[in-house]
């Protein structure tokens, strides 16, 4: 009975309809009598549905009522099914807490935003870490988080890089918050406590500024000995060389812990630098001047200004950017070569580029250029006496100014660094130029095809 | 039917554009509060770089007020608002007159701050007031973040906390006019620093106003100059809003 039910309730309908029309032969009026067993047969069937309906009102928590017929095996199915219905939600009931505790323990902040940075979930971090309650469901996130810099991160959608800030809860607390987006336009909101770290961070600066100093003195007391010695007219012939080459070394190390100082220095100011105007053009005259009377550089070197705006920037920052890249770029040309800077502005911003026609850089090694004391080839430069710091000095220097740089070079053929500054940071029409000494009227020169090549004299 | 998709679009933009200016002066607010920060810093750490800073910055609060004063102007014209949203927007008027306030004081600081970077520092190196300005900086917070939500019982207790700053900066000044009955070559500095305690005690008064005007949107009652007992409900008594 229980695996073919409906062949019961048809066999039933049948024998009823059957004893009907029996019934109606004996008796007379056989349709009254089958109309009349089929309205009972229905009546019985509504009260059934009727009692169905009642004990799913309840809940249908009762175990099922014993039913004749097809009834019983729908209360059998019904009762199974919501057995089976209870099971799984308390198995996702489990999971759920199971995944609420998980990110409770968690100790970075998570927030859930929706496409309107509104706020749809909070870990019990983000109360910790950035003030944030169960009950700032739907309110904007910027109007909880309110630093200027997280604000504007946000509403222009730069939040996939990670910005820093002091939490809003805790005080001497920073964070690094940083968006990902998922599913149907959901972003989460991680925030990391990165005290720790940034506290490193600073020990591990001051070290090396603090370590780069007090080298200085004892280098200054040596290299004034050895000067002394160098010009000592009764120093022994074979002495001579070893004294000499001490000089040379002693130099470098200045120079060395010079560039070290620069670069801690850079590191420890402010993420912005200020914005002062900044005479590209007079710069790039000056330097071109001091490169080819300082190093007696051979090659040949050009100056091409497109340009007749200078940069709102830190002008000590700006120059060590063009000289580092300007020796670089003199230190690997053959005499035969040519250095071309060349500086001009579009629609992007302003861009500064040196070219070189040198021995080029291997395509693995451009990445890793701008790391401290990386060096290409381990036997070829450290002759050529550089600190190894200069690259890491310009991307510092480019960084406080919102600006890029890019490299290519093909190995043998040349190298080309070019600068990108920001279009915020042009000075749209430059004071006058006047600390530097450009030799050369080259400020006015605004349209592309009025080019100014400098050969090499002398 | 199609009216009714109209006016339920009408009367979404305009809770959207309530939601937006409500928005901006938080965005505001955090634009002071960091002047307030970046102005405290340039004190204690002798940059007088920043302090310039702040003050050059300031200019950037006093745009935002301006535009959002126009943008209340126009909700008023254009949508006449009733009840709570008419309270919203009075509120907004008020509390980006009294954010702007707290600007001019946080370029005041820097002023001074600037100037004070190239005197010599004072033994305890402003730690009094660093305390001072943790308290307001932590009241300026709570104040803005009950104005983003609304939450008119934790705008009582912040108003309450006003108390706390009032009494540092009478500590304060006891103590400066120690220091100038000491040595009176300090003055010239102790009296800057003075000005500095005051402007923060003047950003606590402006905190509480703001309070006060999450109270006046949440429950429409001004609880201006009123004191404790007077007050029309206490924190028990909730949600009595006409």
């Amino acid at each position: 009975m229980k695996s073919r039910p409906w062949a019961y309730v048809l066999v039933r309908l049948v024998l009823i309809i059957g004893a009907a029309v029996g019934a109606g032969l004996i008796f007379g009026y056989p349709l009254a009598w089958v109309l009349g067993s089929l309205i009972a047969y229905l009546g019985w069937h509504l009260y059934h549905l009727y009692l169905l309906e009642r004990w799913l009102r309840i809940g249908g928590r009762q175990p099922p009522r014993d039913a004749p017929g097809i009834w019983g095996t729908v209360y059998a199915e019904l009762y199974h099914l919501r057995s089976r219905h209870r099971e799984r939600k308390k198995r996702l009931s489990r999971l759920v807490k199971e995944f609420r505790k998980s990110t409770k323990a968690l100790p970075d902040a998570i927030v859930v935003l929706n496409a309107d940075h509104e706020i749809a979930w909070v870990n019990r971090s983000a109360g910790d870490l950035l003030g944030l309650t169960k009950g700032d469901r739907g309110q904007p996130v910027d109007n909880l988080i309110r630093d200027p810099v997280f604000v504007d991160r946000l509403r222009s959608g730069g939040l996939s890089r990670p910005v820093r800030i002091q939490s809003p809860a805790q005080r001497d607390v920073s964070l690094m918050l940083q968006e990902f987006p998922y599913g149907k336009r959901q972003r989460l909101l991680i925030g990391k406590n990165v005290t720790a770290e940034e506290r490193l961070e600073k020990v591990r600066r001051s070290f090396v500024a603090n370590a780069s100093h007090e080298l200085r003195s004892p280098l200054t007391v040596v290299s004034g000995y050895l000067e002394s010695l160098i010009e000592d007219d009764e120093l022994p012939e074979g002495w001579r060389d070893p004294v000499l080459e001490m000089g040379k070394q002693t130099g470098r190390m200045h120079a060395i812990i010079e560039d070290l100082l620069t670069l801690s220095r850079l590191e420890t100011a402010e993420a912005e630098a200020e914005r002062e105007p900044v005479d590209v053009a007079g710069m790039l005259a000056l330097v071109r001047k001091d490169a080819r009377s300082s190093s007696g550089s051979p090659c040949s070197m050009e100056l091409q200004l497109d340009c007749s705006s200078g940069l709102l920037g830190a002008e000590s920052e700006i120059y060590s950017v063009i000289s580092n890249l300007v020796s670089n770029a003199l230190k690997y040309t053959p005499p035969e070569g040519t250095v071309a800077m060349r500086w001009w502005c579009d629609d992007l911003g302003a861009h500064f580029s040196v070219t070189d026609t040198g021995v080029g850089i291997p395509a693995e090694a451009i990445p890793r250029l701008t790391e401290r004391f990386y060096r290409v080839d381990k036997g070829r430069e450290r002759s050529s006496g550089g600190t190894g710091l200069g690259l890491a000095i310009v991307k510092h220097a480019l960084q406080r100014h919102g600006a890029g740089l890019e490299i290519e070079s093909e190995l043998g053929a040349g190298s080309r660094f070019v600068c990108h500054f920001p279009k915020d940071r042009l000075a749209l029409e430059c004071a006058s130029g006047d600390a530097q000494d450009g030799p050369d009227s080259d400020q006015e020169t605004p349209d592309a095809d009025n080019v100014l090549p400098f050969r090499n004299m002398s | 039917m199609a009216q009714q998709d109209i006016s339920h679009h009408y009367s979404r933009s305009f809770n959207e554009e309530l939601g937006a200016v409500r928005n901006h002066v938080l965005t505001m607010g955090g634009l002071v509060e960091e002047q307030l920060r970046l102005a405290i810093l340039a004190l204690v750490s002798g940059d007088s770089d920043l302090g310039d800073q702040v003050v050059r910055d300031d200019h950037k609060v006093n745009r935002m007020e301006v535009s959002i004063d126009e943008e209340c102007s126009r909700i008023i014209a254009l949508r006449q608002p009733t009840a709570g949203d008419l309270r919203l927007v009075m509120a907004v008027v008020k509390t980006i007159t009294d954010l702007e306030r707290v600007g001019d004081e946080a370029e005041k600081i820097g002023y001074l701050a600037a100037r004070l970077a190239s005197e010599e520092r004072p033994r305890d190196s402003y730690r009094a007031l660093q305390h001072l300005a943790d308290l307001v900086a932590a009241l300026l917070h709570d104040a803005l973040d009950c104005f983003a939500r609304m939450d008119a019982e934790e705008a009582m207790a912040v108003v309450e906390r006003d108390e706390a700053v009032d009494a540092e900066y009478e500590a304060l000044t006891r103590q400066g006019i120690t220091i100038m009955m000491e040595d009176p070559r300090t003055i010239r500095r102790v009296l800057d620093t003075m000005w500095v305690g005051r402007a923060l005690e003047r950003i606590g008064d402006h905190a509480k106003n703001i309070c006060e005007y999450v109270v006046y949107m949440v429950h429409g009652k001004d609880i201006r100059h009123l004191s404790r007992d007077e007050l029309p409900f206490g924190p028990e008594a909730g949600n009595e809003a006409p």
